[in-house]
């Protein structure tokens, strides 16, 4: 294969070297432990991309195969002697198929079309959401089946419904804090596609939470897609620079941005690595990514509240809670201690850990759509590891995890509630 | 191959499980070392004896090589199927059949991962020592076939100590039951030390029983730090003189010292020659006494610094940063390669020394890790070059290592095993009478040299 296709791959060849064969990731590769085949784990696909350097493997649609089944969960790396970073070389090679090989309708279309463009994203959404509360039966409390365009690559699973209401259209752009308070701090909040189409009253929530604690939180209205399922995903790079480049511009004048989605945190931090190609977007990304703080590591670590003052909602109170930790959270991040921190610090709940917290649910964005099977038998696992902490509600911070959590404890008819982080504070 | 042949593999273990796309075979082609490699015309990946049993005539009758295989994590060339042919995975058959607490055995299949084992056993407050470093990904029937040991074996010996029973299934398809479930068997020959080790070559391992301890109730770990790795080469013969075995004897070099500073800041003096990290375990009094003792030994025989562990967590700290170093040796370049071989532990130091002469002379960085307690030594070399020349001169500095230890009365491998990679030696290592009766064992059981073929032997 020649070299100018592989142009991303090149960059991250490295990486690639750092692989010393041991397998050690096949113990904590959450697709190696349902398949135990050697293409499912990390050191099998690294061979892979060796092999596609070495110009002894072509992309084909085989190959395309065995690089979107990973849940980029990251374990691999963790668990690494040498911390080979196999992911990251995924998602370059990603990047590679998808320009020089396109991208499979229907995803192509979702990421060059509708996700950059919210308008037409919002519109769709609002069909399906007029279809869903006019035709559906309201079961299972605000689960619904999403009879919607996307229901052809939902497989007819659990997820929440669209709002009918999204949030831009229910809260200004500037809210401060109330009247003849004055804002210590004036930040940027990037509500993402979950809090802006499906929950907008959480949106609210955070903003809520914010503005109380003296905080002036500002919803630009240009910002765009966080661009993970785009780029980290899809591997489409350009249209990951167009998305990098709209909210680069929106949160330009903000000292923090804060986002309430791991996912949306991971992908900012992501832009300088894979998308800044030119040494303009390396410095405006790398400056961009310096700003992002998840929620929780926003209220711990810049607002220092203290503990005594976290208060929760009624349906949380007497309520044994356990967290579950997003991959993007965790070991992308490295965010662990913050979001504890506060569930620990809720006086009228108790807290208790689950075995294997970071373990990875299986969502994983399109990783579900493509690999629905395997994705719920990993969910069953952290299923197992829910039901053995006796919790009565499941705390996360991630949209990917709350729908695969919900979906899955539906599925096999669990009493656990799942709710995100800011849902249970008040 | 014939898509006849491929076809009947398929009725035999289920479409899904037979692998024939270039991509499937690409991630079979290799195992944990840096340059062997041959992809196989299909990797079958049964669950079940009888599978086995049916696959291995299959390729008796068309004459096909089979290579059988766990995890792929060793580190000789010996699960890499030179010859093509059929990749005989057993990573599905991951039951574990049977934890006898009374007897202290457990059944278990090939494919379990050594560490799902070590965690089942661990609720039962059972012990299974032999330690090889791939734990976390190397399979039972692997850990058999290559007879593997790590750093407890200086207490409590390697695989074949454990084997009591096999159940095989031979290159005609015949399933063999040898051995049983007791530790006392003394009947003929014993054939369960032949099937342990022999890499794969005279059969497919399919079912295992291995005899387990009760759990140590303690441990504490020791750490010193000598600026003459000579000075704690003799202390570890002193402590073993004074009738103390402790569980592990590990050392790591400067390079690895300064590794594990940098990254974990324990305060360690970065120009020191080598650490010693040693464990000790059983009940507790007597292990405290064993302590005592052996920090007596390690502060009269020089030690810069010798410090027991206060608890548990600085244990583990050091141990940590062990493998840390490890870790750091494997990332230092891009090509890395790890030697195993074992001199008596009386010479030890005469073979640092040597090595020391080597790295000169070849002006390759040698780096040692090492279990002080048995002899046995990972001198890394590495290079960043990709050049023919430089990797050329590699292997002669890698020749000049095992020449080095053969001349102080070592061994070739002491874990690691011949594989691909140490062939061209063997007949150094060996009496030639013995390798005669090898092949002749050999021809008996495999007589088309069908099972994982031209290993051990360089191809005739």
């Amino acid at each position: 294969m020649k070299n100018d296709l592989l142009q991303e791959l090149k960059r991250f060849e490295d990486d690639a070297d750092q692989c010393m064969k041991c397998g050690f990731c096949s113990f904590v590769c959450p697709i190696y432990q349902e398949e135990r085949i050697e293409s499912s784990v990390a050191r099998g696909k690294n061979e892979l991309i060796k092999a596609v350097l070495a110009g002894e493997l072509e992309f084909n649609s085989e190959l395309t195969d065995r690089l979107y089944k990973c849940v980029a969960c990251g374990a691999c790396t963790e668990s690494c002697p040498t911390q080979a970073h196999i992911p990251r070389l995924i998602v370059a090679a990603r990047a590679d198929i998808a320009r020089t090989e396109g991208i499979k309708f229907p995803y192509g279309f979702i990421y060059r079309h509708l996700l950059p463009n919210r308008g037409l994203f919002g519109n769709l959404l609002k069909v399906s959401s007029f279809i869903q509360s006019t035709f559906m039966p309201k079961s299972n409390g605000a689960i619904r089946h999403l009879p919607n365009f996307m229901s052809g690559l939902s497989h007819g699973r659990q997820i929440p419904s669209i709002a009918h209401k999204f949030l831009r259209r229910q809260v200004p752009v500037v809210n401060k804090p109330a009247q003849g308070i004055k804002p210590e701090l004036r930040i940027g909040y990037f509500p993402g596609c979950m809090n802006e189409y499906v929950t907008p009253h959480l949106g609210i929530r955070t903003i809520e939470f914010l503005t109380r604690r003296k905080v002036e939180v500002v919803m630009p209205s240009v910002q765009g897609c966080c661009g993970a399922p785009v780029f980290l995903g899809g591997g489409d790079f350009e249209t990951g620079r167009k998305l990098a480049d709209t909210n680069v511009a929106a949160f330009e004048k903000f000292d923090y941005v804060i986002a309430d989605c791991a996912t949306c945190s991971c992908a900012f931090k992501e832009y300088p690595r894979f998308l800044a190609d030119t040494p303009e977007r390396k410095e405006a990304y790398t400056h961009f990514a310096g700003k992002i703080r998840h929620i929780s590591q926003f209220i711990t670590d810049v607002l220092e509240i203290p503990a005594s003052s976290y208060q929760t909602v009624a349906a949380v109170k007497g309520k044994k809670l356990t967290w579950h930790d997003p991959c993007h959270l965790n070991r992308h991040l490295g965010i662990t201690q913050q979001p504890r921190k506060i569930l620990q610090s809720i006086d009228e709940a108790q807290y208790v850990e689950m075995p294997d917290a970071g373990r990875c649910c299986g969502m994983a964005g399109q990783f579900n759509l493509l690999y629905y099977d395997l994705s719920q038998k990993i969910a069953e696992k952290k299923i197992d590891s829910i039901d053995s902490t006796d919790a009565d509600i499941v705390v996360t911070s991630c949209p990917g995890c709350e729908f695969q959590l919900l979906d899955n404890l539906t599925r096999l008819d669990r009493p656990q509630k799942v709710m995100s982080l800011m849902e249970v504070l008040e | 191959m014939q898509s006849g042949i491929i076809k009947q593999l398929e009725d035999i273990a289920g479409k899904e499980f037979v692998l024939t796309a270039k991509e499937d075979l690409t991630t079979y082609a290799y195992d944990g070392t840096t340059t062997w490699s041959h992809s196989p015309d299909v990797v079958v990946l049964p669950n079940s004896t009888e599978q086995i049993s049916r696959i291995l005539k299959l390729a008796h009758t068309h004459k096909i090589p089979v290579t059988p295989r766990g995890s792929g994590t060793n580190i000789s060339g010996g699960s890499v199927p030179v010859r093509g042919g059929i990749v005989l995975c057993t990573t599905r058959m991951n039951r574990i059949l049977d934890i006898n607490k009374a007897n202290l055995t457990a059944t278990v299949e090939p494919g379990v991962v050594l560490q799902d084992f070590n965690i089942r056993l661990a609720k039962e407050n059972l012990f299974y020592p032999p330690d090889p470093q791939s734990f976390l990904s190397c399979t039972l029937g692997g850990t058999v076939a290559e007879n593997s040991g790590g750093p407890l074996c200086i207490k409590y010996g390697v695989t074949k100590h454990y084997v009591l029973g096999l159940e095989v299934v031979l290159p005609d398809g015949y399933v063999l039951n040898i051995g049983g479930s007791t530790v006392k068997n003394r009947t003929g020959y014993d054939l369960l030390p032949l099937f342990t080790g022999s890499e794969g070559t005279l059969g497919v391992i399919t079912k295992i029983t291995l005899r387990l301890i009760p759990k140590p109730a303690a441990r504490k770990t020791i750490m010193a730090i000598f600026d003459d790795i000579t000075l704690a080469g003799a202390v570890v013969s002193d402590i073993l003189a004074n009738g103390i075995v402790p569980a592990k004897v590990e050392f790591v070099d400067n390079f690895v010292i300064r590794r594990i500073e940098e990254k974990m800041k324990l305060g360690l003096p970065v120009e020191a020659n080598t650490m010693l990290l040693i464990d000790v375990d059983g009940s507790i009094a007597a292990i405290e006494n064993e302590a005592e003792q052996i920090l007596e030994l390690l502060n009269a025989g020089g030690a810069q610094i010798a410090r027991l562990a206060k608890d548990e967590n600085e244990a583990n700290m050091y141990w940590k940063a062990r493998s840390a170093g490890f870790a750091a040796v494997y990332s230092a370049a891009r090509t890395v390669i790890a030697e195993d071989v074992t001199v008596p532990r009386d010479r030890l130091a005469d073979f640092m020394k040597k090595l020391d002469q080597i790295s000169k002379e070849s002006g390759f960085e040698i780096v040692l890790i090492g279990h002080a307690g048995d002899g046995n030594i990972h001198p890394s070399v590495f290079t960043n070059s990709r050049e023919k020349e430089d990797l050329d001169r590699l292997h002669d500095t890698l020749k000049a290592i095992f020449e080095a230890a053969l001349e102080l009365g070592g061994t070739l491998s002491g874990e690691h095993g011949i594989g691909l990679e140490k062939q061209h030696l063997l007949a150094k290592a060996l009496d030639p009478r013995a390798i005669e009766i090898m092949k002749g064992i050999k021809a008996i059981l495999d007589p088309d040299n069908l099972m994982n073929p031209d290993k051990i032997w360089e191809r005739e």
